[in-house]
């Protein structure tokens, strides 16, 4: 569908010269209206929704959505360490992201822990170590296991939200909440939350993690190359993304909260 | 929590003496763990159309356990045993956040058990003789073109009873699945490979009549029940996996766990199984009806 937008822009501009800027471009992300690919407004989040409680045995799990990314995330601990070598004064937090086979467009078989998961994983793991209070459980182990059901760009964002779901539904200590959202930027405008097709354009690609009371930024990464000056409004805008998302999920923190009250009858 | 006698190595505590006892005395006193008689299903619920970009999706939850499935539909050739036949494959995946044992390839064992047993129970023999799924309505062109199901099991959260959950899931993704109409160029020769035009507006509906449902029946002790927990599972001696269909025809069956089953008992259980599966059919079809029509909507 965007593809065929993008068509029909070069050949509405073909007579006047920027048919070079546009083919050079390949496609148009956002349109002279101002709207991207799939409607939304440049500094426009994708619709989220998130749950607690999604899997009955785990200690603490959520299942978040970002449009049609899907992510689950489980957490079981604080635990026993299971490795005896690995006991230490601090808790042992570990992380584990899988992909379903149906997760994306094409279907594949992959086996887990290729390069790419391993990286998340790790990632994840070093997001989340931030903000748990380690030392508040020594010689314990914490896992976290993300689970994406469906990927249309930002898995790495909604892993991180979904995990700080889990582990506040698990009762962890941590010093705030972690919250993570992507910014681009295409066609000279800074984007927030990059789907899929976005994402794949090849520019740059600013993921973001914040601790969002404590105003500290605790997971930067970026594709590509963004002058600095630019830079500065993406990742604010990031910010701003992320700042969003944690008010979401504070708001269902806190519902899920009364609903806990509520069933004790306090 | 499939395997009575193997060492459990996740996190989950363990039972102890007198909560094993409790488990084994309420089975044998018709009245389990939850309330429920030996022969009752937990509550289930079904969700389709969860993956948007697959033919067919849907979600089943029994209790604690929650399951996935998933159908994708591509052209491909028929092999040349079966010429008149598509093709299906089940590949089953459990996911870590289920259980930690699952870890890294610690859930594989168990997927590729469940993968099997799925087959069996689904598929058939070899040649796809005896299938639920009717394997030539997925045959376009004889000797050339048909379509192969590729169907995606994740185990998401599990609290029991894997094989039934899966099973219903596929039959509700079957029912959902929509395959698109296929137009071949006329005129072709014989050996050559016919051009095809596959349509992204028509979908054909799958016939999903003779798709059978599992009915697992655990025994623990002196008794078999349906729809174990996994508390239960850890208990069972043998199990039994039974697909029936609509007929009440058995599709096939599966035995698992170390001990020895007397064989009038075998007998016993399927037509215990063909009763409760009559039941279940009609559950689940008036699940997947409703949950067909709230997606409409």
């Amino acid at each position: 569908m965007g593809i065929v937008e993008g068509k029909e822009s070069i050949e509405r501009c073909g007579g006047n010269g920027m048919v070079f800027e546009k083919i050079h471009l390949r496609m148009e992300y956002v349109s002279p209206e101002g709207l991207r690919l799939d409607g939304r407004r440049p500094m426009e989040m994708r619709q989220i929704r998130a749950e607690i409680g999604a899997v009955s045995k785990a200690d603490g799990s959520a299942i978040f959505e970002m449009g049609n990314t899907k992510v689950i995330a489980a957490v079981y601990g604080p635990r026993e360490v299971q490795n005896r070598s690995q006991i230490s004064n601090h808790a042992l937090v570990r992380c584990e992201y899988s992909m379903a086979n149906f997760s994306t467009g094409d279907r594949m078989r992959k086996s887990k822990g290729d390069r790419r998961s391993t990286e998340i994983s790790l990632v994840i793991r070093q997001t989340m170590e931030a903000s748990i209070l380690t030392h508040l459980l020594p010689r314990s182990q914490i896992d976290i296991y993300v689970q994406v059901l469906q990927a249309d760009g930002g898995t790495r964002s909604a892993c991180i939200n979904a995990a700080t779901l889990a582990l506040a539904d698990a009762g962890i200590p941590m010093r705030d909440l972690v919250t993570s959202c992507s910014a681009g930027y295409l066609n000279s405008t800074p984007l927030l939350d990059l789907n899929y097709v976005e994402d794949s354009a090849g520019g740059p690609d600013v993921t973001l993690g914040i601790l969002p009371k404590l105003d500290k930024v605790t997971l930067l990464q970026m594709d590509s190359k963004l002058p600095i000056d630019i830079l500065e409004n993406v990742m604010q805008l990031a910010i701003e993304g992320c700042k969003a998302i944690a008010n979401y999920i504070r708001e269902i923190l806190l519902e899920n909260t009364k609903q806990l009250e509520y069933r004790r009858g306090v | 929590m499939w395997h009575a006698s193997a060492p459990r190595t996740s996190g989950m505590v363990g039972l102890s003496l007198g909560e094993k006892h409790f488990i084994q005395g309420g089975i044998a006193h018709d009245l389990r763990c939850d309330g429920r008689k030996r022969l009752t299903y937990r509550r289930i619920s079904v969700e389709t159309g969860v993956i948007p970009h697959a033919n067919g999706s849907a979600q089943v939850r029994i209790g604690g356990t929650d399951v996935i499935a998933s159908i994708k539909a591509e052209l491909g050739k028929p092999s040349l045993l079966q010429p008149d036949k598509g093709k299906v494959s089940i590949y089953i995946d459990c996911s870590s956040t289920a259980e930690p044992a699952f870890e890294g390839r610690g859930g594989n064992e168990l997927a590729a058990e469940l993968s099997i047993a799925l087959q069996r129970c689904l598929l058939g023999g070899k040649s796809g003789a005896g299938a639920g799924i009717d394997l030539s309505s997925l045959i376009v062109v004889e000797g050339k073109i048909c379509w192969d199901l590729y169907i995606d099991g994740l185990v998401v959260s599990s609290d029991g009873n894997l094989l039934d959950a899966l099973g219903a899931a596929i039959k509700a993704a079957l029912c959902n699945t929509g395959i698109p109409r296929v137009q071949v160029a006329a005129g072709t020769s014989n050996d050559e490979q016919p051009e095809v035009d596959v349509s992204d507006e028509e979908f054909l509906q799958f016939d999903t009549s003779g798709v059978p449902v599992i009915v697992t029946l655990t025994k623990v002790g002196r008794h078999y029940i349906v729809d174990a927990t996994s508390e239960e599972e850890s208990q069972m001696s043998s199990a039994v996996s039974i697909s029936v269909n609509r007929q009440g025809h058995i599709c096939g069956m599966t035995k698992r766990g170390g001990v020895g089953l007397d064989p009038s008992i075998i007998l016993d259980m399927i037509s215990v199984a063909q009763h409760v599966s009559a039941q279940l059919i009609n559950k689940l079809d008036s699940e997947i009806a409703s949950a067909e029509a709230e997606e409409e909507t």
